[in-house]
């Protein structure tokens, strides 16, 4: 027997409600509520409170010398007697268990058997002072029997048979360098193939990324005299951190406390490193009794957290004479690096999404992920989409060149509309809101396509100019990854102010704030009466991890759910007060009164007053869970996601052919987000998503030399876009909302990245007339383009 | 001759050295390592905890500070040349509730994500104000290219810039800051 | 170790002193903005440090004196750029190599005599100074010698300058009117950034003749900066013009340079883009003789 949970009611409820409103606060410009203090430089990050501990301890992670090595022995003897070094820690000091892998247990904290990148760590030295700590980690010695550095993914698979080849495995204690390998299968594709008019095939390829957050990763342990550990971290996922930290301790949830205080970017990339920095500050904290700081210097940021997985990729698309998309293939080997991290799912949402955002009758699709001995992968914005975008918008724009198309005509003819199924035989409603045609249309019309597309086609000389489009679409939320829901609590205090307790986390992206806008809309309070509080697993409600664009759809519906009860609790107070009926109460705090008699009246703060000397509580627990997703492992067929952003792209590029220089001249980006809440967020998410995504296409590439170590493990090696990078971007909206979704709101977060790569790339390889097929494209990249052009 | 941390004999004392200088208006005197940067003193010994360490190696622009009359990442300055100095962080240019019009242009901007690297922007920006009062988009590309903001608010940082020019020639130099969260 | 003391001298003198109590373990800080890295990267490792910031009164200038230009060492390289000396067209090429100098912050720290001390291709004001021919005046407790830039460096890190020695000036002689420069480099960002490669041009033109001309680049094979005889050989009296630049840059510079291949460029690209950013930085100093 299955009910309908109260929060879908309410949720929709509230959907068909506000569905034609003007909204007071949703939607609009607002001044969040951290806006002063850290304007003020007053916000305080993980590092910043290091000063409030006048007996802190400082741990400095000793790493290995080679990225592929069995360790033989190792002495601290020495290390531990240097002068000022309080304890050092190896791997037979974890009093619970060695390892914080984030989704599979194959990650130690500290090596002891092998090391498997560079950036594994053998020790932790503890110290009063952290240059006495990096002293003393000189002196510890290791015995290493360096194994045979594997740092090509196609070592370990072949791209066309996706077999493992025969080599020294990484992680053999599995037996196997394969972590997964996903599927889609749908119609006959040998068939379609046979009988499509055009085919067009390529292999391409995308770079390791760097988050390149501004705040390094951090963390101050401190231990509870009750045996428990309170840890302060930098983390998109303090939940998941205190998991993690008990389990190393060896100690219960509730005896390990993690706060989040500001958080200086994420990205993803502070999704599971942050366990491993908690669990380094908490185990030195344990062991020495003492405050313990952990943070990284930016190298080792770079050679020690998750990357953007590479992805090598062969593509084959099939279409009818007409532009009809028949059929879609694809091989698809992602570069893991030496752990899972959050690679049993990157590799998922890659399949999802790996035939774009078409209507495909046909598909052969797999998806592969490998162990390797480069610097491990995780989740970066956009999560393994991203990657097939690049190589199917490619593969689009090559059809539309043989099919002799224009590339938005070919795109028009195939693209997801209401009523269509996807690849995995989803069908999609009006309920899940579909707007990606009116995305297209909006970015097509805005950078005047037509016109420009033919025009730059003719131009000569030294600089070229291009115009390319991309499109994607977005599964939102988690789906079939793992269980789907969110909370939050809203408490309104004695004196009218509002507290919004969750955990999810703001490091930068402004969802929570979204919150607070869908608050203040159903409360009818303004969103200046608000504050966030800082996520703290011994206060705050598990909300599930901030990551996935869910914060917004997920914790805007618990948002929903309870604001919904609480308004409804203070209508019938106000009621009380004012004599007219529920249903008739207008809050416009500071003022309350009857909508059909507006000269009675009340205030907000008497409401609140009444309803505490009436016993009314005014705090409320919203829950939401999202509807399950539907996966066949064997076919791929289903209902991955709940519902989908959709976005279109265009990109104006000049390039000078001489020096193979790229330079953007404008983005346009055209996202369907469904309703927009957080207008202020929104747009920044455009903008910023964009120039990263800028970085991706151009400049971003983290590159490990044969022995497995990283060339550019710095800012001035390792370029991201600065301000003389940034071209003008012209953000569009289209709201196709999601009946579903907390006043008809989708996720953006990751949506904003996604196919700004592919529409450079597309308007480079029109400026040019050549075919872009690797990230970045780098001057030498254009260059080489150029001139293989010229011999053929 | 003055001598810091050591005495001739002998090198690895580290001897404490005291340092006086003048921050954000007021004269300090601090007991510093000789091995110590500015960046750890304003931090950890005065707790000017705007100044930020984003990577400790002068590419990104979050630790900057004016020293006399200069824009300086303090994180390759050591301590030591702070003597007699006159710096201003960002908890100096402006006074308790107010803001500066730079601060309150990049708040009308809506520019505010993470705010990591906003102190060293704010300094970087006023440092270009100060010099050039009406500077051009290029001029404030130009000025800002050693900020890294990861989020990507550079687009609002130049309008931002732009906007606080426009205050401070209309003679607004600071805002009430109740006037921003009405 | 990672600590360090520090040793702050009342004048040049007393900083000479200092070099002969405590030898090799003394290690001289100009802005820090290159020595503070490799520290910190456990490439250089020192008991202590000499700082020369208190120096900077005697240290720091930008002079003309009998038909010379003098940068004192510890010039920063804001400085420089805002130096009222160098405003005109001759030192253009210095202007340019200020400007896109790493970031503003790094500018106003970072000097001409640390920039020079660096022995490395990255060296942008380096190699501006050698297309002007400058020479490095360096001062030991022994006195004073003065070494050609070009022939300063013996490899990547590496200078004739002993460890008990200073750099404490740059000089070059006074540009003719007809004279001017440019600077160039270029990488995959708008952006500040490192260059894959970077050229310096300087010239004097008789009319559209090249009567002389100085050309460096960040690496000509070796891992410092040098100059490009060669080619300058080459172009020496010929026209100014867009075709024998062409051509020399494609049929000389090439057999004068060995570039490398590393994971930043190969050197095809390398050689390929040199010769690119040559041409336009020739071209370029044409134009700012001529005052276009």
């Amino acid at each position: 027997m299955s009910t309908i949970p109260e929060y879908y009611k309410i949720v929709e409820e509230v959907f068909e409600k506000y569905k034609d409103k003007e909204f007071l606060f949703v939607g609009r410009h607002t001044q969040r509520w951290d806006s002063i203090e850290k304007i003020k430089g007053r916000a305080l990050f993980t590092a910043d409170f290091a000063r409030l501990y006048s007996n802190l301890v400082y741990v400095h992670s000793v790493r290995t010398k080679y990225a592929h090595a069995r360790i033989k022995s190792i002495d601290v003897s020495e290390a531990s007697k240097y002068p000022g070094v309080l304890r050092v820690i190896t791997a037979e000091d974890i009093p619970g268990i060695n390892d914080v892998g984030y989704v599979i247990p194959d990650q130690p904290l500290i090596a002891d058997r092998k090391v498997r990148y560079i950036g594994d760590i053998v020790a932790l030295v503890v110290a009063e002072n952290p240059l006495v700590a990096r002293e003393a980690g000189e002196l510890i010695s290791v015995e290493y029997e360096p194994l045979p550095v594997i740092t090509n993914p196609l070592d370990v698979v072949d791209l066309m048979t996706l077999k493992e080849k025969p080599h020294t495995l990484v992680h053999d204690e599995r037996g196997s360098d394969i972590l997964v390998h996903y599927k889609i299968r749908r119609g006959d594709i040998e068939k379609a193939m046979r009988e499509a008019d055009v085919k067009v095939e390529g292999v391409y390829k995308t770079p390791f990324q760097e988050h390149a957050y501004m705040e390094p990763e951090a963390s101050i342990a401190i231990p509870e005299p009750d045996g428990s550990v309170t840890v302060i971290a930098s983390t998109q996922c303090p939940f998941d951190v205190r998991k993690a930290v008990a389990k190393v301790l060896g100690l219960t949830l509730n005896k390990v406390r993690i706060v989040v205080p500001a958080v200086g970017g994420g990205f993803g990339g502070k999704e599971d490193v942050a366990n491993e920095v908690a669990a380094k500050a908490a185990l030195a904290a344990v062991l020495t009794g003492r405050p313990a700081l952990a943070v990284h210097t930016r190298e080792e940021s770079i050679i020690g957290h998750s990357k953007r997985h590479p992805m090598i990729a062969w593509y084959r698309h099939a279409a009818k004479k007409d532009g009809t998309l028949v059929a879609v293939e694809a091989n698809v080997v992602m570069d893991g690096g030496a752990y899972a991290s959050l690679g049993p799912f990157v590799p998922w949402r890659a399949t999802v999404h790996a035939t774009g955002p078409y209507k495909v009758q046909s598909a052969r699709v797999d998806v592969v992920r490998v162990y390797t001995n480069n610097v491990y992968t995780g989740a970066f914005r956009g999560f393994g989409n991203p990657q097939v975008i690049f190589a199917v918008e490619r593969q689009m724009d090559l059809l539309a060149e043989e099919l002799g198309m224009d590339p938005v005509e070919l795109r028009l003819k195939n693209i997801l509309r209401v009523g269509d199924e996807t690849v995995h035989g989803q069908k999609l409603t009006e309920e899940h809101g579909v707007g990606l045609e009116e995305a297209v249309m909006k970015a097509v019309e805005a950078s005047n396509w037509f016109e420009l597309r033919r025009r730059y086609s003719e131009i000569t000389g030294p600089v070229r100019k291009g115009i390319g489009i991309a499109l994607f679409y977005h599964g939102n939320s988690i789906g079939v990854e793992g269980a789907d829901y969110s909370s939050v609590t809203l408490i309104i205090n004695r004196d009218g102010s509002v507290s919004i307790r969750t955990g999810l986390t703001e490091f930068g992206q402004g969802s929570t704030w979204g919150l607070a806008l869908i608050a203040a809309e159903i409360l009818g309070v303004p969103p200046s009466y608000f504050k966030i509080e800082n996520p703290d697993t011994s206060a705050t409600p598990d909300a599930g991890p901030t990551v996935a664009s869910r914060a917004t759809v997920m914790g805007g519906a618990a948002t929903v759910v309870a604001a919904y009860k609480l308004r409804k609790r203070l209508n019938e107070v106000a009621s009380h007060i004012l004599g007219c009926d529920p249903d008739d109460v207008v809050i416009r705090a500071p003022d309350v009164y009857c909508s059909s008699d507006p000269s009675r009246r009340t205030r907000w703060a008497d409401v609140v007053e009444q309803s505490f000397w009436l016993g009314v509580p005014l705090q409320e627990f919203g829950y939401y869970r999202a509807p399950r997703a539907l996966w066949d492992e064997e076919t791929g067929q289903g209902a991955p996601y709940i519902t989908y952003t959709f976005g279109a792209i265009v990109a104006d590029v000049d390039v000078d052919i001489e020096t193979g220089l790229v330079k953007v001249n404008k983005i346009f980006t055209a996202y369907d987000i469904g309703k927009v809440i957080n207008r202020m967020g929104a747009e920044l998410n455009a903008e910023g998503g964009a120039i990263q995504a800028l970085g991706y296409a151009l400049m971003e590439e983290i590159i490990h030399d044969k022995e497995g170590r990283v060339s550019n493990p710095n800012l001035s090696t390792y370029y991201v876009p600065t301000i003389k990078d940034v071209p003008e971007i012209i953000p569009l909206w289209v709201e196709a909302k999601y009946r579903k979704g907390p006043l008809g709101a989708k996720g953006f977060g990751e949506p904003s990245f996604n196919a700004v790569a592919a529409a450079i790339a597309n308007a480079v390889a029109h400026a040019i007339r050549a075919n872009v097929t690797e990230l970045p494209i780098t001057p030498e990249r254009v260059y080489m383009l150029l001139k293989n052009k010229q011999k053929t | 001759m003055s001598e810091v941390g050591a005495s001739r004999a002998s090198w690895n004392t580290y001897r404490d050295v005291e340092v006086s200088f003048k921050v954000n208006g007021k004269e300090v005197r601090v007991r510093v390592k000789p091995y110590e940067r500015l960046l750890d003193v304003l931090r950890n010994k005065l707790g000017l905890l705007s100044v930020k360490e984003g990577c400790g190696r002068g590419e990104c622009g979050s630790c900057v500070v004016i020293m006399n009359g200069k824009l300086i990442p303090t994180c390759l300055t050591l301590a030591v040349r702070a003597e007699g100095s006159e710096i201003l962080t960002l908890e100096g240019i402006a006074p308790e509730g107010k803001l500066h019009a730079i601060q309150k242009a990049l708040l009308d901007t809506y520019s505010m994500q993470c705010g990591f690297c906003f102190p060293g922007v704010i300094m970087a920006s006023k440092y270009l104000l100060d010099k050039n009062p009406d500077p051009t988009e290029d001029e404030i590309r130009d000025a800002l290219d050693g900020n890294i903001c990861r989020c990507g608010s550079y687009l609002r940082f130049i309008k931002a810039v732009k906007l606080a020019s426009k205050y401070i020639k209309e003679g607004k130099v600071f805002f009430d800051e109740s006037e921003v969260l009405r | 170790m990672f600590r360090f003391d520090v040793y702050v001298p009342k004048d040049l003198r007393d900083a000479l002193e200092a070099f002969k109590i405590y030898g090799e373990e003394l290690v001289p800080i100009a802005g820090g903005t290159d020595l503070l890295v490799l520290y910190r990267q456990g490439m250089v490792r020192f008991k202590a440090l000499l700082d020369l910031w208190s120096l900077r009164n005697e240290l720091s200038y930008v002079k003309l004196e009998g038909g010379l230009v003098k940068i004192g060492a510890l010039t920063t390289i804001d400085e420089l750029s805002s130096s009222e000396l160098l405003k005109d067209k001759r030192f253009a090429g210095l202007r340019d190599a200020c400007k896109t100098f790493a970031s503003p912050f790094i500018r106003s720290v970072a000097t001409v005599g640390g920039n020079v001390g660096a022995a490395h291709p990255l060296s942008d004001i380096t190699i501006t100074l050698l297309t002007y021919d400058a020479s490095v005046k360096v001062r030991s407790l022994e006195g004073e010698r003065v070494v050609p830039l070009k022939s300063f460096f013996l490899d990547k890190r590496k200078t004739v300058k002993r460890p008990d020695e200073l750099i404490t000036e740059v000089f070059f002689s006074e540009p003719p009117n007809n004279a001017s420069s440019a600077f160039i480099k270029l990488d995959r960002k708008v952006g500040h950034g490192m260059g894959y490669v970077a050229v310096g041009v300087y010239a004097e033109l008789d009319g559209d003749v090249i009567k002389d001309v100085r050309i460096a680049f960040d690496s000509m094979g070796r891992a410092f900066p040098e100059r490009a005889l060669m080619t300058e050989n080459a172009l020496r009296g010929m026209e100014l013009s867009e075709r024998n630049v062409d051509k020399v840059v494609r049929e000389v510079l090439p057999k004068e340079m060995g570039r490398i291949s590393d994971y930043r460029a190969s050197a095809e690209y390398r050689l390929h883009l040199s010769q690119v950013l040559l041409k336009r930085a020739l071209l370029g100093v044409g134009r700012r003789v001529r005052g276009e």
